[in-house]
């Protein structure tokens, strides 16, 4: 029999429904901050929907060009020093929230991304740069680079630590 | 031949672009849900609230800021505008480094959703290195400063 490919099924519902509860449930505590909240949301969703956007079409670009093979090789476990370049230059690149780069990351994941290379992506995005200018004016040049360089050096370093403690686990 | 078996193998570019489509759509409630937090903690969780947690001694405040900026959510902008408030109240430089950067690397609100994806085991390493991470680079960051000035 041919294998069918993975069944659509949607992820989170019961989060999702908990938390439509918890909206529930305060709107009959302070309805006005409930309003207020859902305001927000919406706000953010609409801020973040071109995001999500141009994750799911960089998500279908790269399964298009790239084979799962190339993915590994460029950010798999033979993808020495060239990997750790492009997962912090990715997370300094990218922009708006965590959460809406899971998808992508899911699917690198899945064609053999290492979790090393995923916890780089997520601590160089502390550098933030369009922002950097107003951090600047905030806090100085001297306070931003130094912050900046130690962000690269501890970004690469959880990752490294990461993987040792993955070995460590397997090992037992 | 062996080319033309990998042509026909490979899929058009709208139906790669369906398949991704549909796996981001499969995470929407996932996605939705946190996006609902966000809106509750921005409304329910003042900055006023944040800054009152600080008790004005530098370790304590440390670690005080890495859970704060971890808990709270939005957009890193208004952590750099808190922060700056934070450093005019007398809060150590330590503090409000740590609270800046865990506000873009730590994040509670996405824990169900990180672990929904990525599996407890990785997200308990990658968040446990964050915390501890962010830590040390705010007290080097704040070192190296009252060194090199």
């Amino acid at each position: 029999m041919k294998k069918q490919g993975k069944a659509f099924v949607f992820r989170g519902k019961y989060f999702f429904l908990f938390i439509l509860i918890v909206y529930g449930i305060l709107f009959f505590v302070d309805s006005q901050s409930t309003l207020l909240s859902l305001r927000k949301s919406g706000a953010v969703l609409l801020k973040v929907l071109p995001i999500f956007a141009a994750v799911i079409l960089f998500t279908a670009l790269l399964n298009y060009f790239l084979q799962p093979r190339q993915i590994a090789r460029h950010l798999g476990r033979e993808s020495g020093l060239q990997g750790w370049l492009w997962a912090l230059a990715a997370g300094i690149i990218s922009h708006g929230p965590m959460y809406a780069w899971y998808p992508l990351l899911e699917d690198l994941r899945s064609h053999g991304m290492r979790d090393g290379l995923i916890v780089v992506f997520f601590s160089a995005r502390t550098i933030k740069l369009p922002l950097l200018p107003m951090m600047i004016d905030y806090f100085g040049w001297s306070f931003t680079l130094i912050l900046s360089l130690y962000i690269l050096t501890g970004a690469l370093l959880q990752g490294r630590l990461l993987e040792l403690l993955e070995k460590i686990r397997f090992k037992r | 031949m062996k080319n033309q078996h990998k042509k026909i193998q490979r899929p058009s570019f709208p139906k790669v672009l369906k398949k991704s489509s549909l796996s981001f759509l499969a995470m929407a409630p996932l996605l939705l849900g946190i996006i609902g937090l966000v809106g509750l903690f921005q409304v329910l969780i003042t900055p006023k609230m944040l800054a009152s947690l600080f008790r004005g001694n530098a370790l304590v405040d440390t670690v005080i800021g890495t859970f704060v900026g971890a808990a709270a959510a939005g957009n890193p902008v208004v952590s750099y505008l808190l922060g700056g408030e934070l450093l005019a109240q007398g809060i150590s430089l330590y503090a409000v480094t740590a609270f800046i950067l865990s506000w873009v690397t730590l994040g509670f609100i996405q824990l169900p959703a990180e672990v929904d994806v990525f599996g407890g085991r990785f997200v308990l390493y990658r968040n446990v290195l964050a915390f501890i991470f962010t830590m040390i680079i705010a007290v080097l960051t704040t070192l190296t400063l009252r060194v090199l000035l």
